[in-house]
């Protein structure tokens, strides 16, 4: 493996994990989300930095709409019933 | 050609400005996208921010916007070059969709990435590079303070509108 | 893949479960099931299994949206 990916992996790891550890520590649900967020941008960047190959970019997609379309139904949920717009 | 430490670190503030400007320019901190980003605004209001800040952290969350798209058309970049970032900003688009979203932010920050994740990697930069400053970038509008990152954004939107 | 790679997602993984177990409120069960599900990934793909990765992305959400349309909160 390159040094080059070597170390941004590394980088997107580190801070995945700093993630992790906010949202354990954040007491109210909504404000989880944002640090939920956060972990999922460098879980998908780091996925890709595993293996840069294209089919990865249909993996590193999917998995950011399928967290993103989660995190909008827990808020939207939570907010209060499904409403119309969300 | 300059050290890897030192390639991430000016990366991560080309990144910042590039999603930044495009979602203050498709006016995210307007209102509220969905009922769970306006649900999100109010919660980091309550806890000492600003509202309008929060209405774009809360678009942030509850759909794919510009920083998806930079984040992922330099993910496509690495892995396969122009076509590559250019098919990661039609999956953005499609994403959008799913999400209730008109999907013209995300889809605008794709494209607009593609070409300048280009442009750098032609002057000595790697690709691989933006992904992580990307990610730093990300790291400090919603992972450091939220008061004061809701603040900052609420700073930019006064000086757009 | 490297040890410290192996170290920080198994730890991603291992704390989501453990928050998914030990805490009461049911919206912290969802979105600690969602951070554990974030720290599988990677070991997936590390082997090549683009396929069963890309099938697990959409599955899971969706599995969470149904579990939320079925027992949601009342109307406000």
């Amino acid at each position: 493996m390159e040094v080059a990916l070597l170390i941004a992996l590394s980088v997107c790891a580190i801070i995945a994990a700093y993630a992790a550890v906010r949202v354990v520590l954040e007491k109210r649900p909504l404000r989880k989300l944002p640090y939920l967020n956060v972990l999922s941008f460098a879980i998908s960047g780091s996925l890709l930095l595993i293996l840069p190959h294209p089919l990865s970019i249909v993996v590193a997609v999917a998995y950011f709409v399928g967290s993103t379309l989660e995190s909008n139904a827990i808020a939207s949920t939570y907010a209060g019933g499904i409403q119309k717009d969300g | 050609m300059l050290p890897d430490f030192l390639r991430i670190l000016i990366a991560a503030p080309v990144c910042w400005i590039l999603y930044i400007t495009i979602d203050v320019y498709f006016k995210l901190p307007e209102q509220g996208g969905v009922s769970g980003a306006t649900a999100i605004a109010k919660d980091i209001e309550r806890g000492g921010g600003a509202l309008h800040g929060g209405y774009m952290m809360g678009n942030i969350v509850s759909s794919p916007d510009a920083s998806a798209g930079t984040l992922l058309a330099s993910c496509g970049v690495t892995a396969a070059g122009i076509p590559g970032g250019l098919f990661a900003a039609l999956l953005v688009y499609i994403g959008n969709r799913i999400c209730y979203d008109p999907g013209y932010a995300g889809t605008t920050g794709a494209v607009v990435a593609t070409f300048v994740v280009f442009g750098f990697t032609q002057i000595g930069f790697a690709a691989s590079d933006f992904v992580a400053g990307m990610v730093i970038a990300i790291l400090t509008i919603q992972g450091l303070s939220h008061s004061h990152a809701s603040r900052l954004l609420a700073t930019l939107w006064r000086w757009r509108s | 893949m490297d040890s410290l790679l192996v170290v920080i997602f198994g730890f991603i993984a291992v704390i989501g479960a453990l928050t998914t177990a030990f805490n009461r409120e049911p919206y912290i069960k969802l979105i600690s099931m969602s951070m554990m599900i974030g720290g599988i990934f990677p070991f997936i793909v590390d082997r090549g299994f683009l396929d069963v990765a890309a099938a697990t992305a959409v599955i899971a959400p969706i599995s969470t949206i149904f579990i939320l349309l079925i027992c949601r909160k009342g109307e406000p």
